[in-house]
This record gives C-alpha cells, structure tokens and sequence, in this order.
C-alpha cells in the first residue's frame, strides 16, 4: 500500500518480503524474498554480511527489472530458533 | 464460450482482487542514487511515541543522524524477538550506510519512514499514509526506496 504509493509519486521502490504471496497479491511494483522469517526480513539478527547482501540484492533489482508485479527469490536463509 | 458464461457473474465467496500496476521508472544508475528505507515493521526513536498496537496508521519520521542503537519497534503483529536483538533486522540503516561507503549506492536519505503495517485502516493508508509519505520522500529528493513489509 505504501510502497504504491511511493512509486506512484515516481520515485522507484523495491520491498524485501517475507511473505512473497502476500506482496505479490496487495500489487508490489518490484520485490525480493529471501528465505527469512517475518520480522527479520532483512536477515539474521547481527549477520552483518547477509543484512549487507540482501539490501545489495534488493536495491540491485532496480537496475534489472523492467516490469511490474515479480518477486525476485534471494539465495539466502536464516532459520529463527523459535 | 457465449454457453457457459455469464456477464457480470461473480463469486459468492470473497476473493481480494490484486490493484492495477504502478511503475516509476530508474532514472539513474544505483551508484548515483539517494536511498531511503520505508519500513511497517513499527520502528522508530526510542523517544518517539510508540504505536497504537490495536492499528495505527500514523508513520514516525527516522533521521539517518540518529544511531541504529537508539530505535525501537512497537508493533503487536509480528514476533518482535529478532528485531530486539538488532534492529537491522528490519531497518537496516547500518548495511545502508556501508553501502554508501562503498560506492554501491550513491548516498543514504537524511530521512526514513516507519509505520505499523500488516492491518489498521486501510484507506487511510491507501489516501493519506501513504501519500504523505511519499511527498516527504519526494521533498528531500530521494531516488530509491527499499522498503522491509509481508
């Protein structure tokens, strides 16, 4: 919702999911998902390289996709012991 | 076809419909861009006022001056444990600035947005949330926005 928003005011958005069926039906412009648990989307708590690396991954995106609506899979995982 | 469809038919069971596309174009190379980060994950300074766990559609302004040791998230919809531990995790206001460092993205925003999603009034956020949001964003002249949401 509010990154339709954003990109409607033209300025371009890339969100990093952790529920890629949910973004993708709410009508995300660009997003990636990488296999991570809601509330460390960005990756594991003090991962200093894999936080570095997906936002890398995301803000990448940019430059690559040309259409609306993907969800773009990143190759890294953080399993939280629950 | 014409013998088994019927104009106007529709569901008897609610189906949410997906909204039409938006797309703003690049316009610059990543290297030169002005980044932001908009998060729902809840977070904001320490000394701003929390979020109304019940919904909230209200957002918090984030300065980049502020250290990422003295944010905080209030959000009621999402295991916060992670998040506590580091507040990276869904703000990740430190992997951005490192960034910047290294040429990859051209400068980190003065400014960032946190707002409480996953529920709370949706057209408030549709008509007025998000807009404002977007017109601050618009004013400090950012390029890109990386949001943490879903």
């Amino acid at each position: 919702m509010v990154q339709r928003a954003i990109e409607e005011a033209g300025i371009p958005t890339v969100i990093i999911a952790a529920l890629p069926p949910v973004v993708k039906q709410t009508g995300t412009p660009r997003a990636v998902a990488p296999l991570v648990p809601m509330g460390a989307n960005a990756g594991a708590p003090h991962d200093i390289e894999m936080q570095y690396n997906i936002v890398k991954s995301a803000l990448e995106q940019l430059e690559i996709l040309d259409s609306p609506g993907q969800v773009v899979p990143l190759n890294y995982e953080y399993v939280a012991k629950v | 076809m014409s013998d088994t469809s019927y104009k106007g038919l529709k569901s008897e069971i609610y189906v949410p419909v997906t909204p039409p596309p938006v797309w703003a174009e690049v316009k610059k190379p990543l290297s030169e861009m002005k980044v932001a980060i908009a998060t729902a994950a809840g977070v904001h300074h320490k000394s701003d006022t929390r979020f109304n766990l019940a919904g909230d559609f209200t957002f918090r302004e984030i300065y980049d001056s502020m250290p990422s040791g003295e944010l905080m998230v209030s959000h009621g919809g999402y295991d916060n444990s992670d998040v506590n531990k580091d507040i990276n995790c869904m703000f990740p206001i430190d992997p951005l600035k490192r960034l910047a460092e290294d040429g990859v993205i051209g400068s980190v925003s003065e400014i960032h947005i946190g707002f409480m999603g996953g529920g709370g009034n949706q057209e408030k956020f549709k008509n007025e949330t998000g807009p404002t949001i977007a017109h601050i964003l618009k004013d400090h002249n950012v390029d890109a926005v990386v949001l943490t949401a879903g």
